[in-house]
């Protein structure tokens, strides 16, 4: 990338940034009540408008929003996340609470659905018998139809209620991880493999594939070299999506399991109006959704030849130009091949339109929040 | 590559066999030495251990475990027993000053005494609130003057005006005593995160926090003031109770039912029946107060003519409700007040289901059905906005089953969707809810008044904040009434005389009186909870 790129890479990074606060600060206020309402209007409390009026004054929700804002906003670069309007706790101090397990819970969920997606898709494709590859083929569908809650219900009264494998309540850390991490594997896991294995037909579509077969490649030769690395694309630029649908799913699953986290300190925080606390995760949700996306970006050429760009060309700027379609050497190409195995084809074929792919250059909706 | 492959897949399988076959430790196995830990399961999470907001039941069951009281509340008579004060107070002949003698040697468990001082402190704060820390009135707690410490065992409060509830008002959650340090905390320093410093007398003590999710309370050993009418005394039998949030209520009743859990509050009315079986047991708690019911916000235009109101009592089948979607232990209400609830008084003549009179009464009143079935009158349509009554059981579906038999008298029904937040934004408003769905659990004769003056729930909108006006000032005096006689009888016939006039005017349709379902593993013995139907861990045993 040329600075000219690193730069307006890193505007467009901070504009959607400033944008999901935004929205997020503008959404919340438009709801009915706000942080003292929530907390002190409950009429349990038996409060009288005026001394309601009084503790709104103390904490200085009376003012216009504008102000309230622009506060927040100057709070926010110097580095004060303020503290939460429902619990008085300091938003660093939540957030240090809740992250951990989050990310512990999202690492797993993504590798498991990385790993689900992958045996589904490869079974659909090379799968023995024809029922088999059908059923498999079916299952993504089935997958992002069934909502995440009852997968999580589901697995508590088989696993935990029912046979007994493993406690819901004092269970150690491992076993906590258990179920949640599974709720989640499947909702993600589904787009994957259906991405996945679009892909994989598509690409075994193409001339160069016969040409492999023709010189003798055995199936896991062709799945593995050939028809994998060209399938990854645009499993790739799922990426962004999925990070959504982790921060999504993450919010039920931790409904569901009564863990601590992001997603459950997301789900307080709107309940309660608790703008300090939302807008924190907003930041950070946005921070790794540009920062995801900025990796795939730069991942593109490495993973494909024809997005490579001559040195010192020229590259399509910001517009959804065409790759360049200079074809450079594959790496598979620069590997000696075993006697008795055919060599990989040095060259997905150029002329063929890349299978569903977006160019490197992809302006997508911003905002993570779903 | 098929074999690292292979590999890849025994690796994970190893991995997650190892996971699942970890040992499990439950963390409620009774050992030798101690009586085992409780898991008590709760499904929302507390908000604040500042007393006077313990009217929230996630917050009153915590607060029931680690406070004492000035007196005690016998939950099956209603009485009030000695228990911090040696004995009952010496009263005033009008109400207007209370005296009180302490328990010698009582200790806050950070070692501090629990003395006359600390005492009027208490009540200073519960009494008066304090708005630069954000800490509000207890709604227990009327006329206020001061507190003042007479010597180390003595107590005296005077109050501007008679105050005939205050000696039931120190026995609930809302008065839970705290030392002097924690009295000094602000509105943040009682919330999520400081539970551990939030310091009390009661017989447990916390000692660790999850946010949101778990609090684990021990057991204090040297507990020895429990109330002298109790048949135990002295340290609780148990080493702990670990409270633990399950907001999803399928997964309450089967952490219980499968033995991972021993207590668990609010057990829905369908799930009622698992807890039939062996080893199970089923408590449902009275809350001694306002009844689950409609206030009808007369003050709106649609609800001023009381033939409206009564043609919607009317045309609103109660028994269907109850049998619908509620089991028996969701008795079906007879007045505003449980039959337990102080002041008691039945209406059940008001609340006759007849809907060809509710029809004949809306006739009278001018609505006439227009051409989609709800009725009009000067080209206005009859429909009311109810809200979602949410920390109450099934209230959306109370209110859909509603909408389904007033729409057979051709009146409309909306229910106003929102969180919590939004509901009690809107519960203000007169032209965004006309119709209330509410409760109030508290033993006590001011209870009607909580829910129903304008000054405090004011659930009928008798005063419009928005305007400042107040309609029915007959009400509000009947109501002021009942907390400013000195005498049970009085206060008796001031309550008799405040249900007849929201019985007679038609303002609310009582629907059942709302218990706190407990569902338990029967090894679970002596759980109790207290006059509003808040758990009591004290004197629990685990069998096992």
């Amino acid at each position: 990338m040329t600075r000219g790129a690193v730069l307006r890479r890193v505007g467009q990074a901070v504009l959607v940034l400033w944008l999901a606060y935004t929205g997020a600060y503008v959404l919340l206020a438009a709801l009915p009540g706000d942080a003292v309402m929530a907390r002190f209007g409950n009429p349990d409390l038996g409060l009288t408008p005026e001394q309601l009026e009084q503790i709104r004054a103390s904490y200085g929700v009376d003012r216009p929003l504008v102000v309230r804002y622009f506060e927040s906003i100057g709070a926010f670069l110097s580095g004060d996340l303020g503290y939460s309007v429902q619990s008085g706790a300091a938003v660093s101090d939540l957030l240090a609470e809740a992250l951990p397990s989050t990310l512990t819970l999202a690492a797993l969920a993504l590798a498991g659905a990385v790993f689900l997606a992958v045996v589904i898709a490869f079974t659909a494709a090379y799968g023995k018998g024809e029922w088999l590859r059908r059923l498999f083929r079916n299952l993504p569908p089935l997958f992002v139809s069934v909502p995440v809650f009852w997968i999580g219900i589901v697995l508590i009264q088989v696993f935990s209620f029912q046979l007994g494998l493993i406690p819901v309540i004092g269970a150690s850390e491992a076993q906590a991880l258990i179920l949640p991490a599974l709720t989640l594997t499947i909702p993600i896991a589904a787009p994957l493999a259906q991405v996945f294995l679009r892909s994989i037909d598509e690409v075994r579509e193409q001339p160069f594939v016969s040409v492999v077969k023709a010189r003798g490649a055995s199936t896991s030769w062709l799945l593995w070299r050939n028809v994998a690395p060209n399938a990854l694309l645009p499993v790739l630029t799922m990426a962004g999506l999925l990070f959504g649908e982790l921060v999504g799913g993450a919010i039920i699953t931790e409904a569901v399991f009564g863990r601590t986290g992001i997603g459950s300190l997301t789900v307080q925080a709107v309940a309660h109006r608790d703008t300090p606390v939302l807008l924190a995760v907003v930041v950070i949700a946005t921070v790794v959704y540009v920062t995801i996306n900025l990796i795939v970006d730069l991942l593109y050429p490495v993973l494909d030849p024809r997005l490579r760009q001559a040195r010192g060309g020229a590259r399509p700027g910001g517009a959804a130009g065409a790759p360049d379609p200079a074809p450079a050497a594959d790496p598979a190409a620069g590997e000696v091949s075993a006697p008795g195995e055919a060599p990989a084809p040095a060259d997905p074929d150029p002329g063929a339109v890349p299978p569903a792919r977006s160019t490197p250059d992809r302006h997508r909706p911003s905002g993570a929040q779903r | 590559m098929k074999k690292r492959r292979i590999a890849w897949i025994g690796a994970l399988a190893a991995v997650a066999i190892a996971m699942t076959g970890c040992s499990s430790s439950g963390g409620n196995d009774g050992g030798a030495d101690g009586g085992g830990t409780l898991t008590y399961l709760e499904p929302q999470t507390w908000n604040t251990l500042y007393p006077p907001a313990g009217g929230f039941y996630p917050n009153g069951g915590v607060l029931n475990q680690i406070t004492d009281r000035v007196l005690y509340q016998n939950p099956e008579t209603l009485e009030l027993e000695p228990w911090i004060a040696e004995e009952l107070p010496q009263v005033n002949a009008d109400a207007t000053e209370y005296t009180f003698t302490l328990r010698e040697g009582v200790t806050y468990s950070d070692g501090t005494p629990l003395d006359a001082e600390n005492v009027v402190k208490n009540f200073d704060l519960f009494g008066k609130g304090d708005s630069d820390r954000a800490l509000s009135v207890s709604e227990a707690i009327n006329n206020y003057d001061r507190g003042e410490a007479v010597d180390e065992r003595t107590v005296k409060f005077f109050f501007t005006a008679p105050s005939p509830g205050f000696a039931q008002a120190v026995s609930t959650i809302n008065s839970g005593l705290l030392s002097n340090a924690t009295l000094d905390r602000t509105n943040e320093e009682f919330g999520p995160g400081n539970a551990a410093e939030i310091v009390g007398s009661g017989p447990f003590v916390i000692d660790d926090e999850k946010i949101g999710t778990e609090l684990s309370l021990a057991a204090r050993e040297d507990y020895d003031w429990a109330p002298p009418s109790l048949e135990h005394q002295g340290a609780p039998q148990i080493d702990g109770v670990d409270f633990i949030v399950a907001g999803e209520a399928s997964v309450r009743v089967g952490t219980v039912t499968s033995g991972q859990a021993d207590v668990a509050r609010t057990i829905p009315a369908p799930d009622e029946a698992q807890f039939a079986a062996d080893g199970l047991e089923l408590i449902a708690a009275s809350t001694n107060g306002v009844n689950n019911s409609l206030s009808f916000r007369f003050a709106h235009p649609l609800l001023q003519d009381i033939r409206v109101r009564q043609a919607l009592i009317a045309g609103i089948d109660r028994e269907e409700i109850v049998d619908t979607l509620f089991s028996e232990s969701y008795p079906l209400a007879t007045g505003i007040l449980a039959k337990t609830a102080l002041g008691y008084t039945d209406t059940s003549q008001n609340y006759v289901y007849d809907p060809d009179r509710a029809e004949q009464l809306l006739d009278e009143a001018g609505w006439a059905p227009g051409s989609d079935g709800i009725r009009e009158k000067d080209g206005e349509k009859l429909v009311l906005t109810f809200n979602e009554a949410l920390p109450q059981p099934r209230s959306k579906e109370v209110v859909t089953l509603i909408q389904e038999q007033l729409g057979e008298i051709g009146v409309g029904v909306e229910l106003f969707a929102g969180d919590q937040a939004a509901q009690d934004a809107a519960r203000l408003e007169l032209d965004t809810i006309q119709v209330y769905h509410s409760m109030v659990g508290r033993a006590d004769f001011d209870v009607i008044k909580s829910q129903f003056h304008s000054a405090n729930r004011n659930a009928l909108l008798n005063l419009d904040p928005a305007t400042n006006e107040l309609h029915d000032a007959e009400l509000d005096a009947l109501l002021a009434q009942i907390a400013s006689v000195p005498t049970t009888e009085e206060r008796q016939q001031a309550s008799a005389a405040a249900q007849q006039h929201l019985a007679d005017q038609a303002y609310v349709l009582p629907l059942f009186e709302e218990p706190q379902v407990f569902g338990l593993r029967s090894q679970v013995e002596g759980f109790k909870t207290e006059s509003i139907g808040r758990p009591s861990f004290y004197e629990v045993t685990l069998q096992r």
